[in-house]
């Protein structure tokens, strides 16, 4: 009687476990997120010999680059701006001239876009100084003090410093206030270095 | 020498009968819910389920996943080469944006997707809702952390989606890329890939299924082969049972089974040979009783007529003489009546004694037997209603009434008290029940098993008795003639009684 029962049980136990694959299975059902390859590359008609990039917030709390024509603001950019002093010898368009551009805020079509700047607002008759460094390293005299400039600005500053001296955007920007206070990080946005720190690294002196 | 009932010659005469009336009972319990063929079934198909089961099972999700695989792949990369072709200004501009991902949309593959774009708090579509509802947050923040492409399966309201999202980066340079900030997304409905699915699933149980009627038949065929020489060994031992010991099986092939048939076979014949044996060593001894109760019976019947005249003259001798003539005559006279007992005991073991039986009144048979014997006096008492008639042999019925009579005399106490009475019974005819009972001390309880077995001496310091000792072994006998039984008994307040019971096949007359 013992050995029937146990004999039931397994074979209750069987039928199960041949159940559960059976009816457990069927259908389409949800899956996780997964990652399926690489992002897609978009054609943006960047030419780095006379369009610059410049980073604005986005709604989220992230960066996003712009492409700004140079030629197109020659009234504005000018004043500030000494081309024959700082000619970058691969062509591209001067580091103070993008600062400015970026100092400037965002237009109507980035602002359409959500776009805005953590920037504070351009002063007349200030500049931007920028000093090659090292290799990959560049320091930028700003006109205004740093103590108490928002991280975000930070970070646009020195993605749109970093991408004005190179196209991977891995140059170390070395950012120096009216109030002395200095700053060291590097931009990070791009897919291929997700090593590097995301966010910009501050160092108070 | 006692005779075993069970090893009598020929089969006994209930037996056989009965062997018949269960073999209906034998067939209904072939067809009982879990019988050996119902169990080997079942575990065929049990083995049949599983294993079809799970290989369905199995085939079925690899199958299945596989198509969902392809087709998601396909998708993907298709939405990333459709998007690679496309090209947009930054920032990027609600203008122009909805015809772009309406061209998009168009071009998908392998069916027409919807394609959401989120840029900053642009927020666009091919469709009619700029935000779709089945986009996961997750999907979102996957997404925007990590600029590659990816996709989600999100089943709503039973519709299985496939969504992907593809983060769109731009040249900066020869070899380096940078995001734009717009990332795309494609909601596609994956009916296609549901009709494929279930269809898997329908032919993977369509599979399976005749499968298990298929191992139905495997299944059969093994209870048959299982089941057919069980049966052959279950009507061979009925058979044996009932007497045919001369019953073998036929053996074929060579597995267990047929071990197991010839086995039977030779333990069969084997005790075939052991019965005739012993049947035979029976015959013999019993024709030796009989051979020789037989020649003592004449020089004894000498013996006896010379004692007798012997007797007659033994006052003319002295006293010692005469009393040793007595004792030879006394003695001469208890080993003629040990002879007749033996030659009647021979007769029922070679059951060649017949029942002569006669309609008789039994109270006067019984009152016929006492006074025959001169028990007339106030030792016996009777109590015998008028009035009841059976078939008995009236030889052997006084033989009985006399022997119980005489033994209650011997060894019971008077009075002894002789009841004739009927009683019905519940299977089989009424029976007639004759009691005797003594006023003696009674059987002591470790003799009653065997106070009817021959030469036993109830009383073990008595050796020589004036009886026999075959006394109610015959009286056992003849009440078994007649299709009755005898028991003995004590009562409650002292005293033996023999109980005999005969069918009453007569019908009763005037009672």
């Amino acid at each position: 009687m013992r050995r029937a029962q146990t004999r039931r049980r397994a074979a209750a136990v069987a039928l199960a476990a041949a159940a559960v694959p059976l009816l457990g299975a069927c259908g389409i059902r949800d899956t996780d997120v997964i990652e399926a390859g690489g992002p897609a590359s978009v054609q943006a008609f960047f030419n780095s010999d006379s369009e610059m990039l410049l980073f604005f917030r986005t709604p989220d709390g992230g960066v996003s680059p712009v492409i700004r024509t140079s030629g197109s603001e020659d009234g504005f950019g000018d004043r500030y701006v000494h081309r024959t002093e700082n000619q970058d010898p691969s062509g591209r368009v001067p580091t103070e001239m993008v600062v400015a551009a970026l100092l400037a805020g965002p237009r109507p079509e980035d602002r359409a876009a959500g776009l805005t700047t953590a920037l504070p607002a351009r002063r007349p008759g200030t500049t931007v100084k920028i000093t090659p460094t090292g290799d990959d390293t560049v320091t930028a005299g700003l006109p205004f003090p740093l103590k108490n400039l928002d991280p975000m600005a930070v970070r646009q500053l020195t993605c749109t410093i970093a991408y004005s001296r190179d196209a991977d955007g891995r140059t170390v920007v070395h950012l120096k206030g009216q109030d002395g206070t200095s700053s060291t990080a590097t931009c990070a946005l791009s897919p291929d270095n997700p090593g590097t720190t995301p966010s910009p690294t501050r160092v108070q002196r | 020498m006692t005779t075993d009932p069970g090893a009598g010659p020929g089969p006994r005469p209930g037996r056989p009968r009965r062997g018949a009336r269960t073999a209906p009972g034998g067939e209904r319990s072939r067809a009982r819910a879990f019988g050996l063929r119902t169990r080997l079934l079942l575990a065929f198909l049990l083995v049949a389920v599983v294993s079809a089961g799970t290989t369905a099972a199995l085939t079925y999700r690899e199958a299945r996943t596989a198509l969902l695989k392809t087709a998601q792949d396909t998708a993907v990369s298709s939405f990333r080469d459709h998007v690679q072709q496309t090209g947009f200004g930054l920032p990027v501009r609600k203008e122009g944006l909805e015809e772009v991902l309406r061209d998009l949309a168009r071009k998908g593959k392998p069916r027409p997707w919807v394609v959401f774009a989120e840029y900053g708090s642009l927020r666009a579509s091919s469709g009619e809702n700029p935000v779709s509802t089945v986009i996961t947050p997750e999907l979102r923040r996957a997404a925007r952390a990590n600029p590659r492409g990816h996709f989600e399966r999100v089943v709503k309201d039973g519709v299985p989606y496939l969504t992907i999202a593809m983060p769109t980066v731009f040249k900066t340079g020869p070899d380096d890329v940078l995001p734009t900030g717009l990332v795309l997304y494609a909601v596609m409905r994956m009916t296609d890939e549901q009709v494929n699915v279930d269809a898997l699933l329908i032919a993977a149980r369509d599979g399976a299924l005749p499968g298990l009627a298929v191992a139905l038949i495997p299944g059969l065929i093994a209870a048959r082969s299982v089941l057919r020489p069980v049966r052959q060994l279950h009507r061979a031992t009925r058979s044996l049972g009932s007497g045919r010991l001369d019953t073998r099986i036929p053996v074929r092939g060579s597995d267990e089974l047929a071990d197991l048939a010839r086995t039977f076979n030779e333990s069969t014949g084997q005790l075939e040979r052991s019965v005739r044996e012993l049947r035979e060593a029976e015959e013999r001894a019993r024709r030796f009783a009989s051979d020789v109760s037989h020649e003592l019976r004449t020089p004894l019947a000498g013996m006896l007529a010379v004692t007798e005249v012997l007797e007659e003259d033994a006052d003319g001798l002295d006293a010692d003489t005469a009393r040793a003539v007595r004792l030879v005559s006394a003695e001469t006279g208890k080993l003629a009546v040990l002879v007749e007992d033996l030659m009647e005991i021979s007769r029922f073991d070679a059951r060649a004694a017949e029942l002569n039986a006669d309609e008789v009144d039994v109270a006067e048979a019984i009152r016929k037997t006492l006074h025959n014997r001169h028990w007339t006096d106030d030792r016996v008492r009777t109590e015998l209603p008028d009035g009841i008639r059976a078939r008995l042999d009236p030889r052997r019925f006084d033989l009985v009434i006399a022997n119980l009579v005489g033994n209650a005399l011997k060894h019971g106490g008077a009075p002894v008290t002789v009841r004739l009475r009927t009683a019905a019974r519940s299977a089989g005819p009424p029976v007639l029940i004759t009691e005797v009972a003594d006023s003696g001390p009674g059987i002591r309880p470790a003799v009653l098993p065997h106070i009817f077995d021959r030469f036993y001496k109830a009383d073990a310091a008595r050796t020589r008795s004036a009886g026999s000792g075959l006394g109610l072994a015959i009286t056992l006998e003849n009440v078994k003639l007649h299709g009755g039984t005898i028991s003995a008994g004590n009562l409650p307040g002292g005293g033996a009684v023999f109980t005999v019971e005969i069918p009453l096949h007569a019908e009763e007359a005037g009672g």
